[in-house]
């Protein structure tokens, strides 16, 4: 559906589409080699490569503890990994600035870094003014709108649910209309209507953006990505895109690292 | 941009050019924020404005025995910046409750952030929280216990030292509170960090302080070297502060 979506607003023309599919390949929006990150005598990400197109939406699924979101911390410029190479949209992560880098990357974590003391509109203009997001206002006015929080814009973050508050997590994401958003276990706490609510969301802003999301959950993950890979002891146990794996593989090899803790996960 | 042009340049993987805010607009959105988050709730200012009362109050205790023999003029210096110090220490560890809630610490250094305006939007507010509190809080110590003191007409020079000291406490105060923020026990781990870094400043600021007190006259190059000291400790420790900021906040 995203595909058709990012087609349909693509210029028409099987050659314009091919050239911008041989540029994606040439340049990927994500590029890790060998990536190591040590904890001291401990490894959270232990020689991690990947390739992610741009436009594409890969799900991390792992156990608890296995580097998904130590992971997610490199690739949003937060956290430098002790060895290897970070690449995003062909630009050197680690040794370049990473200022132009992080103007392009959106975090949608299950914390909201979202000031409870500020009201949404106040959250969403400091961050529109730290990113000198041009004509801040609109923008926010905007972003409030396609989180249907514009009746609640005056009211203190604190006094917001679970789900309006991942709501206005996620239009703190947008501000600078990121082109890599990035979502760690997007959907945990949310009942089934604000998982359902965030579904709606990710796929409306889905188009012309890259997504990498953390999730436990198999069968939303699943569904949603176009690339899926499986991380366990800071190693990549499998990847691949969606199309070309065996979901049956998949989730056996799933269900085989998570080990003990299946009984709790989403299958 | 359009959205239809930036798919082609997203998917590309091209970078379209965007504007950024300047160090200066990032400083004041951030010292704003803090400004506004605590006009509302004033957290900060309250529980170092009743700390300090109760230090007041505490020296009242303690020094009531006293009776004449102690005269309290020598040693105001001193309990005044004990006073001071230990509030401070209360509002720098309150000053980052509200960035480690929510992670909205992560969510700032996510953005295009210039670290060293993050740094000295924080020691800014503080230096700004800590400055209301003693504008209550010394005119207080004055009324409670150097009233009926012989107290010199250079007294008014304590602005000068309390100015210094407020600067260096606000931003040695920031790095260290940022460095413990996320920490077990970071009350009296950052207290352990930062009174002896401090120390310097301190002696430099109740030297320049007593000598105002006291009477400045024929103290000129006291007080001077004193608040030199203290001026100095304040540039080399800021600009440390400031340049390894970045390094702090990304580990």
């Amino acid at each position: 559906m995203n595909d058709e979506r990012r087609d349909a607003e693509a210029p028409a023309g099987r050659a314009s589409q091919a050239g911008q599919r041989d540029a994606a390949a040439a340049t990927p929006a994500i590029e890790l080699r060998d990536v190591v990150k040590a904890f001291g005598s401990r490894r959270a990400l232990d020689g991690v490569d990947l390739r992610l197109p741009a436009g594409s939406f890969l799900t991390i699924f792992g156990p608890n503890g296995a580097g998904k979101t130590t992971l997610l911390r490199i690739l949003a410029t937060l956290s430098r990994p002790t060895h290897g190479e970070v690449r995003l949209f062909g630009v050197d992560a680690l040794h370049d600035d990473p200022e132009p880098l992080r103007q392009r990357i959106g975090l949608i974590s299950h914390r909201s870094m979202v000031y409870g003391d500020l009201t949404a509109r106040e959250n969403l203009m400091f961050i529109a003014r730290l990113y000198g997001v041009p004509d801040a206002r609109a923008r926010v006015n905007e972003l409030l709108e396609l989180v249907e929080l514009d009746h609640r814009a005056n009211d203190q973050a604190r006094t917001f649910s679970r789900g309006m508050t991942q709501r206005l997590s996620i239009a703190r994401a947008l501000v600078n209309d990121p082109d890599l958003m990035l979502l760690d276990e997007p959907y945990a706490g949310l009942d089934p209507h604000g998982m359902r609510l965030l579904d709606e969301l990710l796929d409306r802003i889905r188009p012309g953006r890259t997504f990498v999301m953390v999730s436990h959950d198999l069968e939303r993950g699943f569904a949603s990505c176009t690339h899926a890979l499986i991380i366990a002891r800071g190693q990549v146990v499998l990847h691949g895109e969606r199309a070309r794996l065996d979901q049956g593989a998949f989730r056996e090899t799933y269900l085989s690292v998570v080990g003990s803790l299946t009984s709790d996960v989403e299958v | 941009m359009g959205r239809r042009k930036r798919v082609q340049a997203n998917v590309a993987g091209e970078a379209p050019a965007r504007p950024r805010a300047t160090a200066w607009q990032q400083y004041r959105a951030l010292l704003a924020k803090d400004v506004r988050i605590e006009l509302r709730t004033r957290e900060m200012l309250v529980s170092m404005g009743v700390y300090a009362v109760l230090v007041l109050t505490v020296y009242g205790a303690t020094l009531s025995q006293t009776g004449n023999s102690l005269d309290i003029l020598n040693v105001a210096s001193g309990l005044l910046w004990a006073m001071i110090v230990f509030t401070s220490l209360l509002g720098l560890n309150r000053s980052f409750a509200n960035e480690s809630a929510d992670g909205c610490l992560e969510g700032v250094l996510l953005a295009p952030v210039s670290r060293p305006a993050l740094f000295l939007a924080k020691a800014t507010s503080n230096f700004l929280f800590m400055t209301a509190v003693e504008v209550v809080a010394v005119p207080l110590f004055f009324l409670f216990f150097l009233a009926g003191a012989d107290v010199s007409s250079t007294a008014i020079w304590i602005v000068l030292p309390l100015l210094a000291g407020t600067i260096g406490m606000a931003g040695i105060g920031t790095f260290m509170a940022t460095m413990t923020m996320d920490t077990r026990g970071k009350d009296v781990l950052l207290a352990i960090l930062l009174i002896p870094v401090v120390f310097p400043l301190l002696y430099a600021c109740v030297a320049a302080t007593s000598t105002a007190l006291l009477g400045v006259v024929g103290q000129e190059a006291v007080f001077w070297r004193s608040l030199a000291l203290a001026v100095g400790y304040d540039v080399i420790v800021i600009a440390a502060a400031f340049g390894l900021y970045e390094f702090v906040v990304g580990s």
